[in-house]
């Protein structure tokens, strides 16, 4: 009886640290949210800021991105549909061409800013993520308000997406990808070629710059 | 018919054609009346089918086709082509030399003024969808701009604390839960059925459409709408030259991004329910 007692007693401290943690997890969330967010966006900034040349600024925040960006998430969310469809070697083919792709994407943009600064507002949920309010300020440009999307998929927080004036940059980059399959007989292996074809002309084009 | 009837007097055909009574004649007009309207039929059926995506079978692909919410597909793609050769080889590079020749803050100060112009159709529509902190906003940044802002060149209003807002009746209607309709490329851009139809009642709304003859008051009108479409096109040449390098299907990608923002718009002045006697007052 006394044991029985004891194990009543354990399991209820138990539930109740559980339903603690519970009711604690959310603040917790959004503050760690809001901490990594700060942390990431400060990193990003000051790479952003320095004075130091284009091809050192973009060797230093690809570390940044394939750490605090899940990369592998968005490119599944991207392929839609159709990553049910792809073969296993064509979704690991796709997810490496993806890798490149958004990582040029993001490079590409860090030459055209300096004296750039940014503001935290709210955070919310969205879904399963959390959602970050961020004001962008750019020098003789109006504020761009965007919402930092955070995940917690992998274990850790990680950027999953990122919405600028209303639009969804993951959604608009899934309806593209899938639009451009449809019209190319529902092929997975036209949207690689696509994409190879983009990392080929980036790299041609960066070449040809320098 | 006419040239018919022409063509068959010059035709050497004997008497008895000739000679032929109008019956025949009602007879052929008939008979062509009947194959233009058969002649007519196929064609709007032959163009519904081309103005009209087929529905997907499969539930994902249906899913997907729901969402895009854009069943005149084949019709939207020609004109979102058309509108984009004339924009290569008309509107941009007008946009660029527009660019090229007026300085950064004169732009600026005439983007101001287009602004400012277009505020009484944004009051309009503030009170059309019931927001009377908005209309406000929009009515003071019109007085102010107007009179101290000199004519609209020098946005006052924005610096006393009024930023301007976007309104128009296409946004309206939704706050009155106008559902958007289909999806509509028209030749000024990206749309849907009630956008359309709210860009015809804006156009109604503002009153530079109802300008007297004289004083030269149209020229002006005209000059400023054309500088509207030019400056209003400067304005996004790097992001439509990103996007047509990047996406894969930039008609896909304006789509999407289209839909998001006009409901994100929507959603925000729905959620803008800011107390109509100000801050200082209390």
């Amino acid at each position: 009886m006394k044991i029985f007692s004891s194990r009543r007693l354990v399991t209820g401290a138990l539930a109740l640290i559980c339903a603690g943690s519970l009711s604690i997890l959310p603040a917790h969330a959004a503050s760690g949210t809001r901490q990594f967010i700060e942390n990431f966006g400060n990193k990003l900034v000051a790479i952003v800021n320095s004075p130091i040349p284009l091809q050192e600024k973009k060797s230093r925040v690809l570390p940044l991105i394939q750490q605090d960006v899940d990369i592998d998430a968005i490119g599944r969310y991207c392929l839609g549909r159709y990553w049910k469809l792809a073969t296993p070697a064509q979704q690991k083919q796709y997810l490496a061409l993806f890798h490149e792709v958004l990582v040029n994407a993001i490079t590409d943009k860090l030459g055209d800013y300096r004296g750039v600064s940014f503001t935290i507002g709210a955070i919310s949920k969205s879904g399963e993520d959390d959602s970050v309010e961020a004001v962008l300020m750019r020098p003789q440009q109006p504020p761009a308000t965007m919402q930092w999307i955070v995940g917690y998929a992998s274990g850790s927080p990680k950027v999953v997406d990122v919405i600028g004036e209303g639009a969804s940059l993951r959604l608009t980059q899934r309806q593209d990808y899938s639009s451009y399959i449809a019209r190319n007989g529902g092929n997975v292996e036209a949207l690689l070629n696509a994409l190879k074809r983009q990392i080929a002309h980036h790299t041609a084009a960066a070449t040809g710059n320098n | 018919m006419n040239s018919g009837r022409n063509g068959v007097r010059l035709r050497p055909r004997g008497q008895a054609q000739m000679s032929q009574t109008r019956e025949g004649f009602s007879a052929r007009r008939r008979f062509s009346s009947r194959s233009s309207v058969l002649a007519m039929t196929l064609l709007a059926l032959a163009g519904c089918s081309a103005i009209k995506a087929p529905v997907p079978k499969d539930p994902d692909a249906l899913a997907e086709y729901q969402q895009a919410n854009d069943p005149y597909e084949p019709l939207n793609r020609k004109v979102y082509n058309m509108t984009m050769t004339v924009d290569k080889w008309a509107l941009r590079p007008v946009a660029k030399a527009y660019i090229w020749a007026v300085p950064r803050t004169v732009r600026n100060s005439l983007g101001n003024m287009i602004t400012t112009m277009n505020e009484p159709s944004v009051f309009f529509n503030d009170v059309g969808a019931g927001k009377p902190r908005r209309a406000g906003d929009a009515f003071v940044r019109w007085c102010i701009n107007m009179s101290v802002g000199v004519g609209g060149l020098i946005d006052v209003a924005k610096m006393a604390g009024y930023p301007h807002h976007d309104n128009d009746a296409g946004l309206t209607l939704a706050n009155w839960g106008v559902p958007s309709g289909p999806y509509l490329f028209l030749p000024m851009g990206p749309s849907s059925l009630r956008d359309g139809i709210g860009y015809g009642i804006d156009q109604g709304l503002s009153p530079w459409n109802y300008v007297p003859r004289g004083y030269g008051l149209i020229s002006f009108n005209w000059a400023y709408n054309m500088l509207g479409v030019v400056h209003g096109r400067s304005e996004h040449i790097d992001e439509l030259d990103a996007l047509q390098r990047d996406a894969l299907d930039p008609y896909a990608t304006i789509r999407s991004a289209y839909q998001q923002q006009r409901q994100a718009q929507a959603q925000a002045i729905k959620n803008d329910n800011r107390a109509t006697v100000p801050a200082w007052y209390h």
